[in-house]
């Protein structure tokens, strides 16, 4: 599904990127690790196409992907979120569902002019499916607030439910998982599995908390450094001397 | 000029600049553009329009549609660079390409009369009506410019394309990793605008029959600013409310400069150093203005 | 024109708008908004050192003095009253633009309010001009470019051998890291304000000088000083210093250029002479800034 080769990326003279190769399969969930500054969040812009790459190259469905713009590569089907959650402010939770909501009308002031049956049509549609979204987020309280107002944790939440909405092939998750509270971590871990079970989508999730990893996870990279410093199963990866190193001798 | 033929007037000229507030309000406070060369599509509009007409002897109607479609092509132009420019830098361009037009209009005499202007534009449906009612006929077709455009922009901004305007008014990276357009949507944000303004523009030089490059100071989109500010971003209510409100304190100042001593260059003066403060004191308390942009506001009841 | 003449007209030129460019690119890099009302504080130095000369018959240089020190205080005191605040309450960098457009607005307007619009000269006593090589330098244009030349010397050292410029620096590159390490940085910013206005000052004045002072000077220099300090890269001060001087070339050639050669070419056309109309001198700072933003918006030197 998502191959990376050899992919290159510097910030002055530090090494963000240092030849990282991954591939992820279809139709699986993958695992990201590594400590604070290996690159992690890098890799997810290079490959989203926020950054430009210094070197390598990105193939998704078998098509090189790097040098597109962001909006290119998510209409392809590749969608990310970030590790600071962004929610437009004064638009609403319900609102930001629709926003990201797939197969929209033309999205342009004359077909919004003209063409207001079909969009009051396809909008119903949406909402429809962005209420039952955000039940099991949690967030049908909050459905008329304006995103700004949410904690962080919901703003994650947030961001998880406009990824399901865009419905895209492949999603790339940057701690989805970081500042939402316990229980709703294990719903959201479950939901991201069903998902992955009933319209067999790829994820590559960026996590640091081992138990979500081994729950979820077919398959771990763990970087550090800016390169791929092992590979494997979770259980693979637990009892890897190198990434125990990476965590406990890079302190 | 009796009180009647005055408000007219005034009404006139309210309607003109709440069409230019809209255009305004729909680059500012929908899709967070910051255009600090506002003016440059009032000036396009108004020269396209005029020069048409008296140099062509075409039609009006086409004038006044040739100017809306030159002033939206500018808009056009002006949105490319929005794409790798940051809005600083974008405002500071948009000011100096609208007196780049200034100086244009200005410099090449041979097509827009230098700094005498165009004189004798002629007016719409003017064989139709005597000079005592013409005015009326003129508010009545300003009118309804701004009651079709109001309801236009309304139906524009209340849909899809009107929320991803918003999006990337506020988080213009998410838009993008959702996969959408942000350059095409500003552009056509700017396109809209332009020929808003455009429209502004022709009617303003077929009301007043003569135009000059001193219709078309910077001073204008500042004013256009100030509206925009005081009556509320996002809104087009409040881009009305704004053009009426501005227009009637430069008016009743204008009143009230005849009858305290102090010259007309001071009261100007005065009058531009109190639009100033209204600018700050707005934005840095209430940033919202009168109207406050309105949240979409779904009932769970009626999804389901 | 001779082309020693425009090398002395240039680097005249230069050495006004680079003590304006300067400060501008210092806070537009450590607060991150550009300040339209940056050459208003200057204009208000200059009318300043007029009055103090004038009124108070002081030598013309302690005039300047005096009026940049106040100057430098009203920069403080702006900052004070309205951009900390903004600041703190932690708005976008966009909304203190828009702040600053209003403090233009008004600050301009308060000048015409004070000085009126009539233009002022200063006293200087007209002496012959010198000759060099064929072209003509008064001793205050010769001034002109010393004290231009001092005070980047100044500024060089400043930046370069104070604590004041270190710790500039450092919140330059970064705010967070910077008050980590126990920097004052609002008290820094503070010194930024009271430099950038103060230099200001002396660049205004040394325009005004030139040629005449009135209150638009300050909005007619403000898009020159913007090229200045984009062309040269946000954040370098050498780099305003540069993009100064390419600029006062860009405007003193273009304008002498005889372009008679490029039509005529092929031998289709036997012009005598074309000439760019000076009435777009304005223009060619205007095209510049376009044209920098539209390919190197980060400018000529990259900040260091
Ligand atoms: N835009 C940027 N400019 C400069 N350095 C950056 C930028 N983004 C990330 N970095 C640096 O690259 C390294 C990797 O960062 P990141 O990918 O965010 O790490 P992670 O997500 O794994 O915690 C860090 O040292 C970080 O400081
Ligand atoms: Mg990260």
């Amino acid at each position: 599904m998502l191959k990376v080769k050899d992919l290159q990326k510097k910030f002055g003279n530090l090494r963000a990127l240092d030849g990282v190769s991954i591939e992820v399969e279809a139709d699986s969930v993958v695992g990201l690790i590594g400590p604070n500054g290996s690159g992690k969040s890098t890799l997810f812009n290079v490959v989203s196409g926020f950054y430009e790459k210094d070197g390598g190259e990105v193939y998704f469905k078998g098509e090189r992907i790097d040098g597109l713009t962001p909006d290119a590569i998510a209409k392809k089907g590749l969608c990310r979120t970030f590790q600071i959650a962004k929610a437009p402010e004064r638009l609403t939770v319900l609102e930001n569902m629709l926003l990201a909501a797939e197969g929209q009308v033309a999205e342009n002031p004359i077909s919004a002019l003209f063409a207001r049956r079909r969009i009051a049509r396809v909008e119903r549609k949406n909402l429809e499916k962005a209420m039952d979204l955000l039940e099991i987020l949690k967030l049908t309280e909050l459905m008329n607030e304006y995103a700004g107002d949410l904690s962080g944790g919901q703003k994650k939440l947030l961001s998880l439910g406009r990824v399901f909405m865009r419905n895209p092939d492949m999603i790339l998750l940057d701690e989805p998982t970081a500042g939402v509270n316990p229980t709703l971590t294990t719903q959201l871990i479950k939901v991201i599995r069903e998902l992955q079970k009933k319209e067999h989508k790829s994820v590559l999730i960026i996590e640091h908390s081992m138990k979500v990893i081994s729950s979820i996870c077919d398959k771990v990279f763990v970087l550090n450094y800016g390169q791929v410093i092992a590979e494997g199963t979770p259980e693979e990866i637990q009892k890897n001397d190198k990434v125990l190193e990476a965590y406990l001798g890079g302190v | 000029m009796t009180i009647v033929n005055f408000l007219i007037y005034f009404l006139i000229m309210v309607g003109i600049y709440a069409l230019l507030a809209m255009s305004l309000n729909l680059q500012v406070g929908y899709a967070g553009l910051i255009n600090f060369g506002q003016v440059v599509f009032f000036c396009i509009g108004a020269y396209t329009s005029s020069l048409l007409a008296t140099k062509t002897g075409l039609p009006l109607l086409f004038c006044f549609l040739l100017a809306m479609i030159v002033s939206g092509f500018f808009g056009y132009v002006m949105s490319i660079p929005t794409k790798s420019l940051k809005s600083d830098y974008w405002a500071i361009a948009t000011l100096a390409a609208a007196e780049v037009f200034r100086l244009v209009a200005l410099n090449e005499g041979w097509l827009t009369g230098g700094p005498f202007g165009v004189m004798s534009i002629p007016q719409p449906l003017r064989f139709l009506f005597s000079m005592e009612n013409y005015p009326l006929f003129y508010l009545f077709l300003v009118t309804l410019c701004v009651i079709i455009v109001f309801f236009a922009l309304a139906l524009i901004t209340d849909s899809p394309f009107g929320r991803d305007l918003k999006a990337i008014r506020e988080e213009e990276d998410l838009c993008l990793s959702l996969g959408k357009n942000t350059r095409k949507l500003k552009l056509e944000a700017m396109v809209v605008g332009g020929m808003v303004g455009g429209l502004a523009g022709a009617l303003f030089a077929h009301y007043v029959t003569f135009i000059s490059p001193e219709n078309f100071w910077p001073i204008e989109t500042f004013l256009l600013w100030a509206m925009i500010i005081v009556g509320g971003r996002g809104n087009h209510a409040g881009a009305i409310l704004g053009a009426a409100l501005i227009q009637i304190f430069n008016v009743s100042t204008r009143f009230i400069g005849e009858y305290v001593s102090l010259g007309s260059d001071s009261m100007a003066s005065l009058r531009m150093v109190i639009i100033g403060f209204l600018i700050i004191i707005f934005v840095s308390y209430r940033p919202e203005g009168i109207i406050k942009e309105k949240k979409k506001v779904y009932d769970p009841r009626n999804i389901r | 024109m001779e082309i020693v003449q425009i090398i002395i007209n240039s680097l005249i030129r230069a050495s006004e708008l680079s003590l304006l460019a300067l400060g501008l690119t210092m806070v537009f890099d450590i607060l991150k908004f550009a300040n339209f009302a940056h050459t208003d504080y200057a204009l208000l130095g200059a009318f300043l050192a007029y009055s103090f000369s004038q009124a108070l018959g002081l030598p013309l240089i302690v005039s300047v003095m005096i009026a940049a020190g106040l100057t430098g205080l009203f920069g403080i005191g702006i900052d004070k009253v309205l951009y900390k605040r903004l600041r703190t309450i932690g708005v976008q960098p966009v909304s203190l633009m828009i702040v600053s457009m209003g403090v233009e607005i008004a600050l301009r307007n308060i000048l015409r309010l004070i000085w009126s619009s009539e233009t002022k000269t200063y006293p200087i006593a007209v002496v012959k001009p010198l000759e060099i090589l064929g072209a003509r330098i008064t001793m205050l244009q010769l001034e002109i470019i010393t004290v231009g030349f001092l005070s980047m010397v100044a500024f060089h050292i400043l930046l370069h051998k104070t604590t004041f410029g270190k710790a500039l620096r450092a919140i330059s590159d970064n705010r967070a890291l910077a008050s980590a390490c126990a920097i004052d940085s609002e008290k820094m910013i503070r010194w930024m304000w009271f430099i950038a206005s103060a230099y200001g000052v002396i660049g205004g004045t040394m325009i005004a000088m030139e040629h005449v002072l009135y209150p638009r000077l300050g909005f007619n220099i403000l898009i020159p000083v913007f090229c200045a300090a984009i062309l040269g890269g946000i954040g370098n001060p050498y780099g305003a210093v540069l993009g100064a001087l390419i600029l006062a070339f860009a405007e003193n050639v273009v304008l002498a250029l005889d372009l008679k050669w490029l039509l005529n070419l092929g031998g289709l056309f036997h012009f005598e002479s074309i000439q760019i109309n000076t009435g777009y001198k304005p223009a060619v700072s205007f095209l510049i800034l376009i044209l920098v933003l539209l390919f190197k918006p980060t400018g000529l030197l990259r900040k260091e």
